[in-house]
């Protein structure tokens, strides 16, 4: 079972969050940034909510080949 | 000693079958494994159920010779190989259901058309609707389908007591079953038999298929891909098409082009075997989890879910996940609790921005891509092999498949089923 770090909780349950979609990585507009994606199968960037926890916003690195969760941290800025 | 050597292949029939039983020299592979030629007319990545399609309609409806096919692992290793199944034509926007419906017919004759018994089995999908409010929406879907020539019944609480007697309608459940939308002729075909019956059928026609190939980047000369760089060394081609399902976007990547998917794990399991319970496809979605069950002709329930819910290619099922479907399952027939799961595993799925496929050119005029398939690939396969086909030897796609461009986008003419917006993981 996979274990998140909340920057308010600190580690906990995968399953205490949700995921909602990978962040932008494609240089561009609007458009870019909402439908289209760089698929790295090492690396992606993911923006989450501690959804049964705190309800923070996070943005969440992972490689998505192991599973690994490399960092996580609160969201800032404007979401998507 | 028997030979191997290529000889015209035997077709199947119960006469075949008799000689068989006492000759003992009819059985041969159902394909002859082939050494990378120099060149071809059409190179298709990735072996599995769209791409064995693709070529074996390049090869019958447009005369093109040299054709191999190229595949990383074994053939029919991928998603073919990890599907529950089912087959089904129960969708409300145009766009889809005419396409999808192509390939509902086209498996309907599958088995005599490839001489391969591909198990077909018109058994019915219902939707179930657990309030009248869903039941407006299911309606409404139905009627799109009738709209179309596409069988659909909508099955009030008596009707579906009648059709499905092992689901007790009537049963108290937190998510009561009102009623269901039922497709008659959609059911399960059995899966593997696609991927053997079309490779068999391909190779007959002179198809080369090629495994434990990877390819690794694109040859290019003038802005025209030339071949493809492979482990095996370079194979030239005229035209490529990537056919890898669970992977496009690690193709989108390999040649530099963003694309509107993530990759998602969908899983699946399957229980012990049991005496005949079930006799159709059941699907029920309540609140936010679901479940679809069928039973195996050796008598295992064959269930699955929604997404696991995070961008993974590993493969590996969330337990979390399996718990809610199995929950989902005890919800809907009670008399499964005691049940044991034999074998559970997971697929990759290309999620698009809109839960719809993708069958268009990619970056170069002579590069094609089939994939996108999100949840649909498997029951998409006869009609996606014969419309992608006809994209790439005429160079003009069917009506059938013309909305599936990648500029949808970008021109705002999304085919969203579920009205989900840009989330490839709620599609």
């Amino acid at each position: 079972m996979s274990l998140f770090t909340c920057p308010f909780c600190g580690p906990r349950n995968l399953e205490e969050f949700s995921f909602h979609k990978t962040l932008p990585n494609v240089a561009g507009g609007e458009f870019e940034k909402i439908y289209l994606r760089r698929d790295t199968p090492a690396l992606s960037d993911e923006h989450w909510q501690h959804r049964y926890g705190c309800r923070a916003w996070l943005r969440v690195r992972r490689n998505p080949s192991s599973g690994e969760v490399l960092e996580v941290e609160l969201l800032t800025g404007t979401a998507t | 000693m028997r030979s191997i050597m290529p000889t015209p292949r035997p077709r199947y029939s119960a006469a075949a079958l008799l000689r068989a039983r006492f000759s003992g020299r009819f059985w041969k592979p159902l394909w002859q494994r082939a050494q990378a030629k120099d060149h071809y007319d059409v190179l298709i990545v990735g072996a599995g159920g769209h791409g064995l399609s693709t070529a074996y309609h390049l090869a019958r409806d447009h005369g093109i010779k040299r054709i191999a096919i190229v595949e990383k692992n074994i053939l029919g290793y991928g998603n073919v190989a990890r599907n529950t199944t089912i087959v089904r034509s129960n969708y409300l926007l145009p766009e889809n259901h005419y396409f999808y419906e192509d390939s509902l017919r086209r498996y309907e004759n599958l088995s005599r058309v490839l001489n391969y018994n591909v198990m077909y089995s018109p058994r019915g999908v219902v939707d179930l609707a657990n309030s009248d409010d869903e039941m407006m929406v299911l309606a409404r879907r139905g009627n799109a389908m009738r709209l179309a020539g596409i069988d659909a019944e909508l099955l009030d609480r008596p009707g579906l007591a009648r059709f499905a007697p092992e689901l007790d309608p009537y049963l108290p459940r937190r998510y009561p079953i009102m009623g269901g939308l039922l497709q008659r002729r959609a059911g399960t075909v059995r899966h593997d038999a696609v991927a053997w019956g079309y490779a068999r059928a391909a190779a007959a026609l002179g198809v080369d298929i090629i495994e434990h190939c990877e390819v690794q980047g694109l040859t290019m000369q003038g802005g025209i891909a030339t071949g493809v760089e492979t482990n095996l060394g370079p194979i030239r081609a005229d035209r490529i098409v990537f056919a890898v399902a669970g992977h496009t976007g690690a193709i989108g990547t390999m040649l530099g082009v963003p694309l509107p998917v993530e990759t998602h794990l969908l899983q699946a399991m399957v229980s012990e075997p049991i005496k005949p319970l079930i006799g159709s496809v059941l699907i029920y979605m309540y609140g936010h989890a679901e479940v679809y069950i069928t039973q195996s002709d050796r008598g295992g329930l064959v269930m699955g879910g929604a997404l696991d819910g995070i961008p993974s290619y590993t493969r590996e099922p969330a337990w979390h996940r399996l718990e809610e479907i199995v929950q989902s399952a005890v919800a809907l027939l009670p008399q499964l609790a005691g049940i044991k799961i034999l074998r559970h595993w997971a697929g990759t799925n290309d999620q698009t921005m809109d839960g719809s496929p993708l069958i268009d050119r990619l970056k170069h005029d002579n590069v094609f891509l089939n994939g996108g398939w999100c949840y649909g690939g498997f029951k998409a396969i006869p009609a996606s092999g014969a419309a992608c086909a006809r994209l790439v030897a005429t160079g003009t796609a069917p009506d059938l498949i013309r909305h599936f461009r990648l500029s949808r986008f970008a021109s705002g003419h999304m085919i969203d089923e579920k009205g989900a917006g840009p989330y490839p993981v709620r599609q």
